[in-house]
């Protein structure tokens, strides 16, 4: 059932801080991650249904009576819905061991539920306005969570984070106000017609510049990003890893293309903006995840710059170039989920997160490092691994939609990537072990666990390559391709 | 047209001011005031409903948690502010002020009016039959807020208990 994915999470939150008071470990641990391992199972078992049909329309009745709950699932939102419960799931195995640093295990797993809820709803509702809502119960949820650590710098970088999304909030809220009075609905298939009756271009160019700095702020694009490289570096490592891998992607890139495509409706300009905004994200974040000296920092520039390839796929327009960038989006959640995870297990195992700090790791803790290296090759581009494909398949796009300079500069984009992936590698697990290493011992079970599960997905993700961009990604490009024209089929 | 301008004017002055004023106190009665203002304005564009809940939870109890809880808090607690930081707002509000001007003025004539008052059905069939996914959304947006304050106001010293 498709409202599991909202009424689970939320359920389970509501509950989890009367359960911690019976049990403080084992059962906050256990049902967490036994619901969000239900949730990665119903997401599989609903493959086969939009396969055949291709959308799902769910209608809630309460007690007889029909309320107005409604979700629409097609190929693309369930393929947002699988990527966050795989890797969310993942990230909550990380922490059964992790969260021994913090304590107060059921208020952690409970916002961090809430916040899966929130982006789980987003995905699922056809509604400008319920769109606008869920962004703001994942935003509530991951303000808290980054500040969990109660530490001034944590505390800084929640509230950074809180006033420049209360902005981005606050211009996607104004847009959708604008086209709710020129429509009358919030709809999306309603929204979509009367936009297209209505032909009023100039005033749907100023709702297009505002979603794009709101939902832009949201997924960190230069030059909305000033917040990123703060406030995931400030989080615990399971919540960087949540933010980086799945929250700008959820709030930001799906919101924002969710409604360009099936409300607006892409334009030739748009499509240009977005894909000039993307690539100078994907150069500049690169160049600035160069300098930087803490892990964590140097992954949160990668991020920026990671979902600037991603925009830069989606906004091309192509089916093959959309292809490219979900797949780059599913491999990018993964790959940073683990490369943000493995920080966290460099930072237990060592007490630090400098590069200067580190070396010759990759002797003494053998499973982190090799985890390590499949994320970051993964991410760089290094074949087999999925990370590769996604970039190649991206490029192959820009290239037969003849945008050669755009695909030059994603491929030199690619080298900064390996460069400074390189620059971890050397400087944290290769070289001589230093003295003060020599003795660290593996990061404990779960965490370890965890790294390991990401890195296979990346390695297998890479290997079985064709079945699964045939299956998965390439229907969900197709149903965001086809844009305006499969919501006005909805029939809603 | 004459008192929607003089309302507006208010909104915008006292909204300023709850940003702008030092002591605490007089920051929430100018937020008051301004949501006060909010909800008139609601009322005279009809749409009562937004006007009831602007007054009745913003200005009404939203003031009160806030003066409740400055009341609380003691001497010496209050933080020093760069003056940088002093400069930045009015700077920014004027600044938002002209780029709005500009951008309504653009827009106004091309905007049609609704069709219909968005809350033409009784209250109770928009609320639970129209908008319910809103009110899911709604009650995650407060399940996220309660959770945040008891993760961010946890003892400390139960921090190493487990």
């Amino acid at each position: 059932m498709v409202f599991s994915f909202i009424v689970i999470p939320l359920l389970l939150a509501a509950f989890l801080p009367l359960i911690g008071k019976f049990s403080k470990k084992l059962l906050p641990d256990l049902l967490t991650n036994a619901a969000l391992a239900y949730l990665v199972f119903n997401s599989i078992l609903l493959i086969k249904t939009i396969f055949n049909r291709g959308v799902l329309i769910q209608n809630l009745s309460w007690f007889g009576e029909t309320v107005n709950l409604q979700v629409a699932l097609d190929s693309f939102n369930l393929f947002m819905l699988f990527t966050i419960s795989l890797v969310s799931l993942c990230i909550s195995l990380f922490s059964v061991d992790y969260l021994e640093h913090y304590g107060h295990r059921s208020t952690f797993y409970a916002l961090f539920l809430v916040m899966i809820a929130g982006m789980n709803g987003l995905v699922l509702v056809p509604d400008l306005f319920s769109i606008y809502l869920f962004l703001e119960v994942a935003a509530v949820a991951s303000y808290a969570l980054v500040a969990f650590g109660l530490g001034y710098d944590e505390l800084e970088a929640s509230f950074k984070y809180l006033m420049l999304s209360v902005v981005a909030s606050a211009f996607a809220l104004l847009s959708i106000t604008v086209i709710f009075g020129l429509t009358g609905s919030l709809n999306f298939q309603a929204v979509a017609q009367g936009l297209q009756d209505l032909g009023a271009r100039s005033v749907l160019g100023v709702c297009v510049a505002f979603f794009i700095m709101g939902f832009g702020l949201k997924a960190a694009l230069i030059p909305f990003h000033a917040w990123l490289p703060d406030a995931h570096p400030s989080a615990p490592a399971p919540i960087s890893a949540m933010l980086s891998g799945l929250l700008i992607k959820v709030s930001g890139i799906y919101a924002l293309f969710r409604i360009i495509y099936s409300v607006i409706g892409i334009t030739p300009a748009l499509s240009q903006i977005l894909m000039a905004l993307g690539t100078i994200s994907m150069v500049a974040a690169a160049l600035l995840a160069l300098g930087q000296k803490d892990i964590k920092r140097m992954l949160a520039y990668s991020s920026i710059s990671q979902v600037g390839y991603i925009v830069l796929g989606l906004a091309l327009g192509t089916p093959l170039g959309i292809a490219g960038a979900l797949f780059h989006l599913f491999n990018h959640a993964v790959a940073k989920g683990l490369l943000f995870l493995n920080s966290g297990s460099i930072q237990h195992i060592t007490g630090t997160r400098n590069l200067d700090e580190l070396g010759g790791l990759g002797k003494v803790v053998p499973v982190t490092a090799g985890t390590n290296l499949v994320g970051a090759l993964s991410i760089a581009g290094v074949p087999p691994l999925a990370g590769f494909w996604s970039k190649l398949i991206i490029i192959m796009a820009l290239i037969q939609a003849k945008e050669f300079a755009y695909a030059l500069v994603a491929i030199l984009a690619s080298v900064l990537t390996l460069w400074y992936y390189l620059l971890i590698q050397r400087k944290a697990f290769f070289g001589r072990v230093s003295e003060k290493w020599a003795q660290v011992n593996e990061a404990p079970f779960w965490m370890s666990a965890a790294n390991v599960l990401l890195a296979l997905i990346c390695i297998l993700a890479g290997i079985f390559f064709t079945p699964i961009f045939r299956t998965w990604i390439s229907p969900a490009a197709e149903a965001l391709a086809r844009g305006i024209q499969a919501v006005l089929m909805w029939g809603l | 047209m004459v008192i929607q301008i003089i309302l507006l004017c208010g909104l915008v002055i006292f909204s300023g001011l709850a940003i702008l004023l030092r002591d605490l106190i007089k920051a929430a009665l100018s937020l008051a005031v301004a949501s006060l203002i909010l909800g008139i304005i609601f009322f005279r564009l009809s749409a009562p409903y937004a006007g009831v809940f602007e007054i009745s939870v913003v200005a009404g109890l939203i003031t009160v948690l806030f003066v409740l809880t400055i009341a609380l808090t003691k001497k010496g607690d209050e933080v020093a502010e760069a003056r940088l930081v002093k400069m930045a707002f009015p700077i920014f509000l004027i600044l938002f002020l002209i780029i709005d001007g500009l951008v309504m003025k653009s827009l106004l004539q091309k905007i049609p009016a609704l069709p219909s008052g968005p809350e033409a059905g009784a209250f109770g069939d928009v609320l639970w039959k129209q908008r319910t996914f809103d009110l899911v959304a709604q009650i995650g947006v407060i399940l996220a807020g309660v959770l945040a304050v008891l993760a961010l106001f946890r003892k400390k010293e139960e921090d190493g208990d487990e």
